[in-house]
């Protein structure tokens, strides 16, 4: 039991505009990560309703292919704007490499399967995560990267702009939570974009509500499927280059089941399928995340796991109290 | 719980489904029920099933002796997993049996099921160490097993009271949610031990634990790696008399403490696994394969389906724990990452695809799989490794591939460990050309006359899982 | 002569119950045919069977002179194949306006196609931008019309339009039925036989997944007792 003057204690603590402005941007910070690791679960989830149990080793294959081309141009590209600008050639070639991989997953091994019922679909990626990260073990040994712990090399090649914490009205503020924020919302408004301003995510979302109604009007739901995989997959790969150069994250073979419940929870709490649901989930989390996180480290709560333990209650609070999420429909895919 | 049976259940063709027509490698009430006059071959092909798997087991640590001491030792001792191994196989194949009585047979798929082989692994090592109210740390290990296997029945209850409100991924996510929360709980609890992340072992219990009647000292044998009994059988009259004449007619089977752990932990995983086989072969299991296959017609023809759910959790949380129990037995250590994760219910999710989903004894062998598999490619117990390396030679083993990488390094980097790897491919492969599993698929060959139905069972299964 | 969509002694099964057994039937260009039958005898799993949504085990369905049993649902629909399910399938997370648009196969007119909707449709025009699950039981089946109508089909699968509606408002949907069968054929499976009777040129009885009956729609009613015998 807290005491009754730790508790007056912990809301002085928080009205301090400076902790509060920390928090917040700290959160916003979390925010973005939540949010960037479960979108593309949910694009996956919500057109296709195939719980992709392979999302967390394909974030850490993400981080990886990220690190590598960071690590091998790292010394040709100096100074902020030069690492910046190849950080964003990481990432195309992340996006371009991981779409195309996860098209073919698609076309190859999810395709069978969607004549059986759902259960299949989360054995099947199950199985491909245990693959994938296997796989990804055995290159790591071959050039001889140690793949149980961080990269350090990889997150080495951070420029100077984003390591450092930088001055701003008196307030610590940290490059790379400013990066972290700035791509996160840059990546959620393009995926936004994507879904409601284009024919093809016209499609996505009529096909995530009915995907018979879709293809009896024409639409060719097979194609939006490997389409959609495929971006999921991509998106889910730039996280994890994103993730690399973050010392909390980083990449390590440890990262896709890091990755993997949070983003479940993220994808649960708000809604199966729907991406707003998502966002405002990630956000949630977010900032629950830096709120628990500044209890500890300030010693109100000793109890170091709570931030984690509150990702977990906020699920099952939310699966008891709606289970459709806070922007889910009432049986999603129910037809 | 007492379950009727409504009087027009929707698939019994006979009324002996709960009449001891037990077989190994039929679960499926349907494929049982056939037609009168297959019922005493049936009948006795399942017995004869049963009685040879159990003497499989029965005779396996004589035959890993007999056979690794043979001329074929060596390639004995790669392919037969060691009697150590055998112990997991029964503990953990108990709990894949645990997760398999309530994901393959009712359809909900309870991917947080490690809460229970976490609580019973959990609370037999905070007793022998005194950490647990109202018992002392030498309370009998099989009055732990049991007060562990209702602890998780109270745990399933208030688990399900909640999760049964949903279905399909809801209901693998809230299970998850309530296995992740104990997870990070006792990863951090520092009343467990000085550093509950690295998990506890016991401590101050000199006797190790002990299976068999309790508070009957003769009628009990230790379990465990170290402090195992050890067991003689025989007379061996020659050393009693130090006569030497007598050597012709001392006959003595001595079996080290991992013969007789695994005897003692096998004993305990028969038993529960005659009793899983029972509940399913009866009324209330009919039940629970009503719900799998249509959970509407099964409500619709009378079943309480919440009861049936409930009561079904109940059961396989009573048996998760005991499994989890046994484990830490017998290693008496235990951490947060073998026990609560959620990845531990991934690999009885592993064991219960391979084996046979919605088989009763298919986990166990999906187990057994793995672990052999596992053996085979690790350098421990003269798996696939060594016997190359012996094999091999110096020349063949430094012999450049490409690049400076020899074939030692491949062997390195391709085979040793990465059993994780062959596992996974063909988890894959089962999933998507042997759905049924191993025990599955056997059972549609064995069926003969009843292949048929066992066909139209599985179908329908397949199909009754609903999101 | 080509019929514009004929099906062969279609045989479909969900699973392993048999649904059609043996289903023959054809729509001419222009037409108005009723499929009636009571409840579970068929119906809906025909139109299902026609777009490929259920395909035939046995039998084929043939449209516009190409057999496309076993295409894609997708293929079917490009072919001019148009949907308006019952229940009305509306996508409700989307605007009425994305709901139409989803049904234009022909993506460089869009706006064409959307006016064209919403000029056969006034009342749609104001709440175009509402989203379709917030619509009354009569306005969605205007924008399932809608949806059918913009899809430039040859051939729309009616599945009881009036079904939930009130007396005035399936008036309206007749209406608009009738509107579009000046340039479609129409195949209507409908609950209220007069209404049936009115809208259509010919019909087809069913019972237990078979055609029982056909004939010309003139002169026919409910009473007659070879019809009743299979409504009631």
């Amino acid at each position: 039991m807290i005491p009754l003057v730790s508790l007056v204690d912990a809301a002085l603590h928080f009205l301090d505009p400076a902790v509060l402005a920390r928090v917040l941007f700290d959160g916003l910070a979390k925010a973005s990560i939540y949010v960037m690791i479960a979108a593309g679960l949910t694009l996956i989830f919500g057109l296709m309703g195939v719980l992709n149990f392979a999302h967390g080793s394909l974030t850490a294959i993400g981080a990886y292919l990220g690190g590598l081309v960071m690590v091998t141009f790292a010394a040709s590209a100096s100074g902020n704007v030069g690492r910046i600008a190849l950080f964003f050639v990481a990432i195309v070639v992340v996006f371009a490499l991981l779409t195309a991989f996860g098209g073919a997953m698609e076309v190859s091994l999810i395709r069978p399967l969607y004549d059986r019922p759902p259960l299949y679909q989360i054995l099947l990626t199950f199985g491909i995560t245990l693959v994938l990260e296997e796989l990804l073990r055995m290159i790591l040994l071959f050039y001889d990267i140690q793949p149980s712990t961080d990269w350090l090399a990889a997150q080495g090649t951070r420029p100077e702009v984003i390591s450092k914490t930088h001055d701003v009205f008196g307030l610590g503020v940290e490059g790379l939570e400013v990066f972290q924020i700035l791509l996160g919302v840059a990546i959620t408004a393009g995926v936004w974009l994507f879904l409601t301003r284009t024919r093809y995510g016209l499609y996505i979302r009529a096909g995530s509500e009915d995907g018979e109604m879709a293809q009896a009007l024409g639409v060719n739901v097979h194609q939006a499927f490997t389409v959609v995989f495929g971006v999921g997959v991509g998106i889910t790969g730039v996280a994890g280059a994103l993730l690399m150069w973050d010392s909390a994250w980083a990449a390590s073979i440890n990262l896709g089941a890091e990755v993997l419940l949070p983003a479940f929870v993220v994808v649960i709490v708000g809604g199966l399928g729907t991406f707003r649901g998502t966002v405002v989930a990630g956000v949630l989390v977010g900032f629950v995340d830096a709120f628990t996180t500044e209890l500890f480290t300030s010693d109100i709560v000793g109890f170091s796991a709570l931030p984690e333990l509150f990702i977990f209650l906020i699920l099952v609070g939310t699966l008891v109290l709606r289970p459709q999420g806070l922007f889910g429909v009432e049986e999603v895919g129910g037809h | 719980m007492a379950i009727s049976e409504p009087t027009d259940a929707p698939d019994d063709g006979a009324t002996d489904a709960d009449g001891g027509t037990a077989t190994a490698d039929s679960a499926d009430v349907a494929s049982e029920t056939a037609t009168g006059e297959h019922y005493l071959v049936e009948y006795l092909r399942g017995h004869v099933a049963h009685a040879f798997v159990v003497a499989f087991f029965g005779l396996y640590p004589f035959a890993h002796t007999f056979l690794t001491g043979s001329l074929v030792g060596a390639e004995m001792a790669m392919f037969l997993p060691r009697v150590q191994t055998m112990i997991t196989v029964f503990y953990f194949g108990l709990f894949a049996m645990s997760f398999d009585f309530i994901s393959g047979y009712t359809g909900y798929l309870s991917f947080g099921h490690s809460a229970f082989y976490g609580l019973g692994a959990y609370f037999v090592i905070l007793v022998a160490n005194g950490k647990v109210p109202l018992l002392g740390s030498g309370t009998p290990f099989m009055v732990l097993l049991l007060l562990a296997g209702i602890l998780a029945v109270v745990l399933a209850l208030l688990m399900g009271s909640v999760a049964f409100r949903l279905t399909g991924v809801y209901f693998a996510m809230i299970t998850l949610g309530f296995a992740q929360i104990l997870y990070v709980f006792f990863s951090n609890w520092d009343y467990l031990g000085s550093n509950p992340r690295d998990g506890i072992a016991v401590l101050g219990r000199q006797d190790g634990f002990s299976i068999g009647v309790p508070y009957v000292d003769s009628l009990n044998m230790s379990i465990g790696q170290l402090q195992g009994d050890t067991f003689t059988w025989g007379m061996d009259f020659a050393a009693m008399t130090g006569i030497d004449a007598l050597a012709p007619i001392s006959h003595t089977i001595v079996l080290g403490p991992g013969e007789v752990s695994y005897y003692m932990v096998g004993l305990v995983v028969l038993v529960c696994y005659f009793m899983l086989q029972r509940i399913v072969h009866s009324p209330f299991g009919r039940a629970m394969i009503a719900i799998r296959e249509n959970e509407e017609r099964a409500r619709a023809v009378g079943y309480d389906t919440f009861r049936v759910k409930m009561g079904a959790f109940a059961i396989s949380g009573f048996f998760g724990a005991v499994a989890g129990g046994l484990f830490t037995g017998y290693r008496t250590s235990v951490a947060p990452e073998n026990s609560f994760y959620f990845l531990t219910a991934g690999d009885a999710l592993l064991a219960s695809i391979i084996g046979g989903f919605g088989t009763v004894a298919g986990p166990l062998f999906g187990r057994l799989f793995h672990e052999g598999l596992h053996e085979f490619l690790t350098k421990e117990g003269g798996g696939l490794l060594p016997y190359l390396r012996s094999q091999l030679g110096e020349g063949t083993l430094n012999t450049v591939i490409v690049d400076g990488f020899t074939v030692a390094e491949a062997i390195e980097v391709f085979l040793n460990g990465r059993a994780g790897l062959y596992i996974g491919l063909l988890f894959v492969l089962f999933v998507l050309y042997v759905p049924n599993g191993l025990l599955g698929t056997l059972r549609g060959y064995l069926g003969g006359t009843v292949a048929g139905q066992v066909a139209a069972a599985v179908k329908r299964r397949v199909r009754g899982w609903k999101l | 002569m080509s019929h514009l969509l004929e099906l062969a002694d279609v045989h479909t099964y969900y699973g392993e119950s048999h649904i059609l057994e043996g289903v023959s039937l054809h729509v001419d260009p222009g037409e108005t045919v009723a499929l009636v039958g009571r409840n579970g005898v068929g119906k809906t799993t025909t139109l299902r069977t026609a777009l490929q949504l259920t395909p035939p085990r046995n039998g084929t369905v043939t449209y516009d002179g190409e057999d496309v049993t076993g295409s894609e649902t997708h293929e079917v629909a490009q072919a001019g194949m148009g949907w308006i399910p019952e229940d009305r399938r509306m996508f409700s997370q989307l605007t009425v306006d994305e709901n139409i648009q989803v049904a234009v196969k022909d993506s460089e007119r869009v706006d064409a196609h959307l006016d064209r909707a919403f000029e056969a449709f006034p009342d749609l025009r104001e709440f175009r931008n509402r989203k379709a699950g917030n619509l009354s039981g009569g306005q969605q089946q205007m924008v399932a019309i809608a949806r059918g109508l913009v899809g430039e089909n040859d051939l729309l699968l009616v599945d009881e339009p009036s079904e939930g509606l009130a007396p005035q408002i399936v008036e309206d949907v007749a209406n608009a039925l009738r509107a579009v069968s000046e340039d479609a054929s129409l195949l209507l499976v409908e609950q209220n036989f007069p209404l049936a009777m009115d809208l259509a040129d010919r019909f087809y009885l069913m019972d237990h997944g078979e055609v029982v009956h056909s004939d010309t729609t003139e002169g026919v009613s409910a009473d007659d007792e070879e019809i009743r015998r299979y409504l009631t």
